[in-house]
């Protein structure tokens, strides 16, 4: 090989990075980091999010980079340098106000007026991605807290889903003498299921209205209706409600064991829809949804509102237009149908109105169903809060690893609270708790 | 001139090393989030991570671990490869076989135990469960969950203690192993005599390692349990892995970071005294 050729070649070998920015793109390209995605959810984003997208947007190209579950350290580190993509992914808004606050994010306010995104999403939800009054994320999906249940298995032993508190205490129990697990649940492949029942119990239990005051600091979480419900989750755990195997146990395999009628109930989270055709297969409709019963005087079921992930722009990107296109393509009706069509519970964006929305026939009607409670509630004021979406990040760990100590005899429902309330307040005067939107 | 060549070598050690380790010993010092401007605090974050009983579990576990690395492996290593020297029919199969844990990936080491071995569900602990005999899931109970990880660790790391000591075993005088065979020494009694006092720099050195690497501890208990439950099996590298990531509390992150390199600092000054020492003599 001469000089020449090996310095064309090497030239060209340099610019195959590129390649993708330059030579395929057909229009101006608009990156997006997303977390890890199965091969059927990912062929679902290429045909309904990127193929949808780059036909509606001949002069953008839409590019989705797969970055797995390490996505928010990855994001941070690019944002932090300088890089990163146009289309911000975050895992929720208490990651967003560090962000704005440090300049990584473009404010949205211009883009929300000018493109109908004050009409067209629940406003509460813009109040959530707000810092220091200006928009800076809005969520891509939001979801909520309920309890799945088993029809068949509940028919077979004379049950009923369960209305109120002392109902679904009385099918534990009953499920508990016929030997099946009550909840099915666990931790092994991801520990954060903890704050769901926490959650639950705190929203169901101690009611959403104390969940308000503490979280704008109007009374601590060592508060006495905290107390009584951290005091009832503990119940729950030393009667055996969540089972002998809680921390062996996946999500898709407490899923399973729900579906294969060893449990009659699943206290979970709207995203365990996506999981209903898989393991009930031509039994869809043997899987019940209620919202989880509340304690007396809370009336019906509390919807605690949840945001698993937000969409902002990159301070730094080099085409804030794209990436809004994109963004807002999100948030049309025709996207919200196509993709809840064939992926349900991770891309429930929060629209106004859904009765322009067309869901295929083959989704369980009760998906539909619970979102449009769901947007009701909200839309009513309503709702409860997760702790995933309105805590800050230090209490939210806190309260996930410390619920364990309280199950397993190591720590006092009431040194869980003080703890979960010290590093609460210090997250508070760090100006670290995300937006509460008022109620 | 020929001090040029050290060039390569220094500016990697001075960018991969010294820069992220003076930049974490400052961070120590500052509150940040990861995200925005590193604030002076002093001392503020060791005060805390000093008043943090989580801090002082993980310390013990570290220390348990490097007590339980610091006998088991290396005890099983000595002794397989003393037999394989003395027996040294099939050696090279056994070397084989002792070291492959060593070669899988340490995520498919950890999934296949935890999948396969100790599930309840999927593993042979439910199998045995199921036929009548009781076998509890190890990393689910707070009193075993740090033994349950450190036997997934012990089963790939071993065989490797092994070749190395083969390796070195192999380096004794042939004339010193055969000498004490006609005094008529026993198996003990040769190991004890003969052979371990061949191979005691290697041992040494290995022993040294262990420690630096028992408080470096992250793969398996973070794939395996992430510490839990109720931080039962938290180590200070996974306690600094939840505070950088998890809590955004990156400077209490440093901190902890800055713990596990004393104990390794520790460890490697008393090693180059003790090759100094034998040096002199």
């Amino acid at each position: 090989m001469d000089r020449r050729t090996f310095l064309a070649g090497s030239l060209g070998a340099s610019l195959v990075p590129f390649m993708n920015r330059m030579a395929f793109a057909a229009g101006k390209p608009v990156t997006w980091w997303y977390e890890s995605a199965a091969p059927a959810q990912q062929e679902a984003i290429a045909n309904v999010l990127v193929a949808g997208f780059n036909a509606a947007h001949p002069d953008y190209s839409l590019a989705i980079d797969y970055r797995g579950s390490e996505l928010d350290k990855q994001m941070r580190v690019a944002l932090l340098s300088g890089n990163g993509p146009d289309v911000v992914y975050t895992a929720g808004p208490s990651y967003v106000a560090p962000m704005a606050r440090a300049g990584q994010l473009l404010a949205l306010d211009d883009y929300a007026e000018k493109l109908g995104w004050n009409k067209r999403v629940l406003p509460v939800f813009l109040e959530m991605g707000k810092y220091d009054g200006k928009l800076y994320a809005v969520p891509k999906t939001y979801e909520t807290l309920g309890l799945f249940y088993n029809k068949a298995v509940l028919n077979k032993n004379g049950w009923k889903a369960p209305t109120t508190l002392a109902e679904m205490e009385a099918l534990a129990d009953e499920a508990l003498k016929a030997k099946l697990v009550p909840f099915a649940s666990g931790n092994a492949g991801w520990r954060g299921n903890n704050e769901h029942y926490v959650t639950i119990v705190f929203n169901s239990i101690a009611g959403p209205e104390n969940v308000y005051k503490a979280l704008t600091g109007e009374i601590p979480w060592t508060a006495e209706p905290f107390v009584a419900a951290i005091n009832k989750l503990n119940d729950w755990w030393q009667k055996g409600y969540f089972g002998p195997d809680y921390f062996s146990l996946e999500t898709e395999q407490f899923f399973a064991q729900m579906a294969a009628g060893r449990s009659p109930m699943l206290p979970s989270g709207t995203w365990h829809f996506q999981y209903i055709q898989s393991y009930f297969k031509e039994n869809a409709d043997q899987c019940g949804f209620v919202g989880f019963p509340s304690a007396e005087g809370l009336g019906g079921p509390v919807y605690a509102l949840g945001v698993g992930s937000t969409l902002s722009i990159a301070a730094a990107s080099q085409n804030p237009d794209g990436a809004a296109a994109a963004i807002d393509y999100v948030f049309s009706p025709e996207f919200y149908g196509a993709m809840n069509s064939v992926w349900q519970g991770e891309w429930n964006t929060p629209l106004v109105d859904l009765s322009m929305v067309k869901i295929s026939n083959d989704v369980p009607a009760l998906y539909a169903e619970t979102m449009k409670t769901l947007a009701e509630s909200v839309a009513k004021n309503q709702y409860g809060y997760t702790s995933w979406t309105f805590l800050p990040p230090a209490t939210d760990t806190q309260l996930i690893n410390g619920i364990e100590e309280v199950w397993l005899g190591r720590a006092t429902v009431a040194d869980y609270l003080a703890q979960l309330d010290a590093t609460f307040q210090q997250e508070k005067a760090d100006g670290k708790v995300p937006a509460v939107p008022a109620r | 001139m020929h001090r040029l060549y050290l060039i390569p070598t220094l500016l990697i050690n001075v960018v991969i090393i010294f820069i992220p380790a003076a930049l974490t010993i400052a961070l120590a010092f500052c509150r940040w989030d990861g995200i925005g401007t590193p604030v002076f605090i002093g001392l503020a974050n060791f005060r805390q991570l000093f008043a943090d009983r989580v801090f002082w579990m993980a310390l013990g576990n570290n220390i348990i671990w490097t007590a339980i690395f610091l006998t088991v492996p290396i005890a099983m290593g000595l002794l397989a490869a003393t037999m394989m020297l003395i027996a040294r029919r099939g050696s090279a199969f056994f070397q084989v076989i002792y070291f492959l844990p060593m070669v899988i990936a340490t995520a498919i080491t950890a999934r296949v135990w935890q999948g396969m071995i100790y599930s309840p569900l999927t593993g042979i602990a439910g199998l045995v469960t199921r036929a009548g005999f009781p076998v509890p899931n190890p990393l689910t109970q707070p009193s075993t969950a740090l033994y349950g990880i450190a036997v997934v660790d012990l089963w790939h790391w071993w065989g490797f203690l092994c070749v190395i000591f083969f390796a070195a075993l192999r380096q004794v005088p042939q004339e010193q192993i055969e000498a004490a065979r006609i005094e008529g020494a026993s198996f003990w009694q040769m190991l004890r005599y003969v052979l371990l006092p061949g191979i005691r720099p290697t041992i040494t050195l290995m022993m040294i390692m262990t420690i630096i690497w028992s408080f470096l501890v992250f793969d398996f208990v973070y794939i395996l349990t992430q510490g839990g439950p109720a931080f039962s099996s938290e180590v200070l590298s996974t306690l600094a892995y939840r505070s950088a990531f998890y809590d955004l509390a990156v400077g209490k992150a440093a901190a902890v970071a800055v713990v596990i390199s004393l104990f390794g600092l520790a460890t490697t000054a008393f090693y180059i005294r003790l090759q100094a020492k034998e040096f002199d003599q």
